[in-house]
């Protein structure tokens, strides 16, 4: 019996390898293109911001599109939206004042959701913002939105019961963090925050304390959708949102399955970007990224028009990518989540050699230590590629492996022992072992430390953290360079605990400039912010810019329209349609 | 190995006589339980093939650094120029070469064959270490508790319980950070023998339980049998009793326990490494390895395979060697 149990398993075992190795790996086909010029402006013309938004060409109506998630979205309540899924579900069923006109490929426009155009500034000192109201939007029973309700909806976006959305806009009314103390919604239910008015129907107004250039781009987040006062049902509005898009939600089994149906009073002519082709949307959540994945591969049934929200992991890269059939059902796009090798500036003081860690910097095998560049792609700026105003530059031309000439130059002799904090995640273990390998290979001496991966976004934020080196992420809410440089680099805003500034850097020099193109128009920030992120880079190199994620998406055979938004790096259903 | 106390007297008794007798009473020589338990085990042929493999594997551990010499390549040495554009090793299954024997690593390309034997010695060294500690204090405070009885039983049936409440991965996750910051600092480099006698540490210190239950209940089984009757009516004292009487007899369960105890610690080394509990990604681990490598099981099977293999052939000889070693022991046993 045994001999025979021995031999069957073997046999098996051999079986599986014999199948994999059966085809050779010759590398062909492994380098992926995904080159996309990155365009933002905000729309000057009023015409962007009309209705209807273009057709998709081939688009049809009709079929049920699905979209599978290994994990519920958190909230769907829109001003408690702040989720990448929740933020890709929203434009379905609710509308904002402003939103991105995005084709997908990185062309960007701001442009009047809701406002007739992406706001007005009214006396060209960014503290006076006026929004005109469209004629003919309405809610799903029909009444119109006026600009009452957008108002209510940002109200109530200050209870303390109805946190987790972006606080941006609470904020700069309140002129302070704490703006849930400043203005209580509970008490005053009938009346509007501090600075926000409706003149009329039709208009909204926003006045501010200190110039807020950035506004336009802010109410382009759900904070803005509206929501008339009897439909507010407080916490369960996340059960079931009401809605002002193209859909309105017809089931909802909470963490199982979310059922969105067309809304017939939605009108596609007041609409410059959502369309309505489908039937129906089924959001379904459960199965866990393989196997979501694995599932639209195989494209069965009803899968055929679905799409797995998951990223292809890793593992199985190099699955979907080798197969031919599967080019045309993937979508590829890098992502505005960028990732640096942050050097703790206060430990750290020696500009030599946080210039020699930025040539040490072997990104390629960082990529391939990622899983390849359909999951990470290079980065050696500050910025991401897909924000206004980008410049690509390389402040220490590392080449693909790094430059271990020119570190061994810098350092002159002398070997700095640096502390590398990793998580303790799969992720962050592989990317530690692989930069330890890097930089020690360079002249470094490397010591990886691991720090719990729950607590360690906590721990990197506290101002004296004994680490020298970490890796950070920072994904912006909207492509603008006033969302990231300031908030990063601005050394002013460095307190005990709870720091964004995780590099710790801090000069008077670049604090300034930050306030001067910060008071500048909206429109005309963007290249500045450009010069200033290589500047930044050159002079202080308070980071090793690594590399940005990459969005990679596979659909089923009957699944169309679905493109990666430019904004958020996830996948956008605005254009979706099921082929027929 | 001595498993009677007149082993050796009877031998040598027996012998004489056949000396002087006739030569052809030869066959009827009487032997030890030692003697015939181990003519048992050289007939066994699956027992002598699995040890056979089992000292292969601990050869090869123990000689990871000779093996890196005459193998040229590090643990730690990276080859990603040989993976592709999605960090897959080229070449046929998962990289294989005639200077990679089992391939590369995907993402880091390290080289699989030279992080297998190290990571074998690591993962080895870990299990055993802790399978002895936990037999041993099982044993002891089993045969105490059995033997003894009384308040000792209750106040060491009372420690197995807590033992066993108490959360074991709770505990395991909250003493490594704080042990880490107690003997390392915020900054120093934690040494990997370290994170290895943390492992050994927890297992042993959660493993041990249910190997003394186990004795426990074989000792109160043969407490009141006729011959350690007859031993304690003779004087005999504790010691004798434990070690001379008692233990003997119950060898076999505890070999089963314990050769069932090293696959087990060898898997759980993997999950709690990956938890962050013990050793990080750079100390070759078998355990991790497995662990990382699950994952690429549709994309590059080789990766999955060498490991798989390995641990499916350890695991399957411990079982094999500790089956035929009980049998060989205890050839009354049922089975």
């Amino acid at each position: 019996m045994r001999p025979r149990v021995v031999a069957a398993a073997g046999g098996a075992i051999a079986l599986v390898v014999a199948l994999g190795a059966c085809s050779k790996n010759t590398g062909e086909g492994t380098t992926v293109d995904n080159n996309r010029t990155q365009t933002g402006v905000i729309a000057t013309d009023p015409k962007d911001s009309q209705g209807p938004a273009a057709e998709v060409p081939g688009a049809q109506k009709g079929g049920t599109f699905t979209i599978i998630r290994e994990t519920p979205i958190s909230h769907l309540d829109p001003q408690r939206t702040y989720s990448f899924a929740g933020l890709m579900a929203n434009p379905l069923f609710a509308r904002y004042l402003t939103t991105w006109k995005d084709d997908g490929k990185g062309g960007l426009v701001l442009v009047g959701d809701l406002a007739e155009t992406p706001g007005t500034n009214v006396n060209n000192d960014c503290k006076v913002w006026e929004f005109k109201i469209k004629d003919g939007v309405k809610f799903e029973d029909g009444r119109p939105i006026t600009a009452k309700e957008i108002a209510y909806g940002i109200a109530r976006s200050f209870d303390p019961d109805l946190t987790s959305g972006p606080t941006y806009i609470q904020e700069w009314l309140a002129d302070t963090p704490q703006f849930d103390t400043k203005w209580d919604f509970k008490k005053n239910k009938g009346s509007l925050p501090p600075g926000l008015t409706t003149p009329d129907d039709k208009t909204l107004r926003f006045e501010f304390a200190k110039p807020r250039c950035d506004l336009p781009f802010a109410v382009s987040l759900p904070t803005t959708a509206p929501l008339p006062p009897d439909k507010d049902t407080g916490v369960n509005l996340d059960n079931r949102p009401f809605s002002s898009g193209p859909y309105k939600i017809a089931s909802n089994q909470v963490g199982v399955k979310l059922t969105l149906d067309r809304n017939t009073n939605w009108d596609p002519n007041t609409d410059p970007v959502r369309h309505q082709y489908p039937d129906q949307f089924v959001w379904s959540f459960g199965p866990t990224a393989d196997a979501a994945n694995n599932r639209v591969i195989a494209d069965n049934g009803a899968d055929q028009s679905a799409l797995a929200f998951n990223f292809v992991p890793a593992s199985l890269v190099a699955k979907v990518a080798g197969d031919a059939s599967l080019k045309s059902r993937t979508i590829l796009s890098p992502t505005p989540s960028a990732n640096q090798l942050v050097i703790n500036n206060q430990r750290v003081t020696d500009l030599k050699i946080r210039q020699a860690l930025n040539y040490a910097i072997d990104r390629e095998g960082l990529v391939k230590a990622l899983g390849g560049q359909t999951v990470a792609a290079p980065l050696t700026t500050l910025m991401p590629p897909s924000t206004i105003g980008y410049k690509a530059y390389e402040a220490y031309p590392a080449g693909p492996n790094g430059n271990v000439d020119k570190v061994k130059e810098l350092l002159g002799g002398q070997t700095p022992e640096l502390v590398l904090g990793v998580a303790d995640n799969t992720t962050e273990q592989q990317i530690g072992t692989q930069l330890k390998a890097n930089l020690e290979r360079a002249g470094f001496k490397i010591t990886l430390r691991n720090i719990p991966d729950d607590a360690k976004l906590d721990e990197i934020k506290k101002k004296d953290n004994p680490w020298d080196l970490y890796i950070g992420n920072w994904a912006a809410d909207w492509p603008s360079g006033a969302s990231i440089l300031p908030v990063l680099y601005d050394g002013r805003t460095i307190k005990a605990e709870g720091n964004s500034n995780q590099s710790y850097f801090n000069d008077p020099t670049i604090n300034a400039e930050f306030d001067r193109i910060l008071a500048m128009p909206p429109a005309e920030q963007g290249p500045e912010w450009g010069k200033l992120d290589e500047r930044i880079m050159k002079e202080f190199a308070p980071v090793v810019p690594l590399f940005v994620d990459v969005a990679y998406v596979v659909h089923g055979s009957k699944a169309g329209g679905a493109f990666i938004s430019s904004v958020f790096g996830y996948p956008a259903f605005v254009n979706a349609y099921v082929k027929p | 190995m001595s498993l009677s106390p007149v082993e050796g007297v009877a031998l040598a008794e027996i012998e004489s006589g056949g000396d002087a007798g006739a030569p052809e009473r030869r066959d009827v020589l009487g032997r030890s339980p030692g003697q015939l338990a181990w003519r048992r085990l050289r007939a066994d042929r699956t027992a002598m093939v699995s040890g056979v493999m089992l000292i292969v594997f601990l050869v090869l551990a123990l000689a990871a650094p000779l093996i890196e010499m005459a193998y040229g390549i590090g643990p730690r040495e990276q080859f990603q120029n040989l993976l592709d554009g999605f960090g897959m090793p080229l070449g046929y299954a998962g990289g294989v070469t005639g200077e990679h024997w089992f391939g590369l690593e995907p993402g880091l390309g390290r080289d699989i064959f030279i992080r297998l034997i190290y990571g074998l010695r690591t993962s080895l060294f870990i299990a055993f270490a802790a399978a002895v500690i936990t037999a041993t204090i099982g044993v002891v405070l089993g045969t105490l508790a059995g033997y003894l009885g009384g308040w000792l039983d209750a106040v060491i049936n009372w420690i197995t319980d807590l033992t066993l409440a108490m959360p074991f991965l709770v505990i395991a996750l909250a003493l490594t950070p704080t042990l880490v910051l107690r003997f390392y600092g915020e900054r120093e480099q934690v040494s990997s023998a370290f994170g290895v006698g943390v492992l050994i540490g927890v297992f042993a210190i959660f493993g041990w339980t249910s190997t003394a239950r186990l004795v426990r209940g074989q000792v109160i089984a043969l407490r009141e049998r006729e011959f350690v009757e007859a031993a304690r009516a003779s004087g005999a004292g504790l010691g004798h009793m434990l070690f001379r009487q008692l233990l003997p007899n119950i060898w076999a369960p505890i070999l089963v326990s314990f050769s069932l105890a090293v696959p087990q610690f060898i898997t759980s080394e993997a999950a709690l490494s990956f938890i962050g509990v013990g050793l990080s990604d750079e100390t070759p681990s078998f355990g991790r390895m497995i662990y990382r490598s699950l994952d690429y099981l549709q994309t590059d099977p080789a990766y999955v395979f060498f490991p798989g293999i390995t641990i499916f052939a350890l695991v399957f000889a411990f079982n094999l060697f500790g089956d035929a070693l009980r049998d060989a022991l205890d050839p009354k046993s049922s089975r």
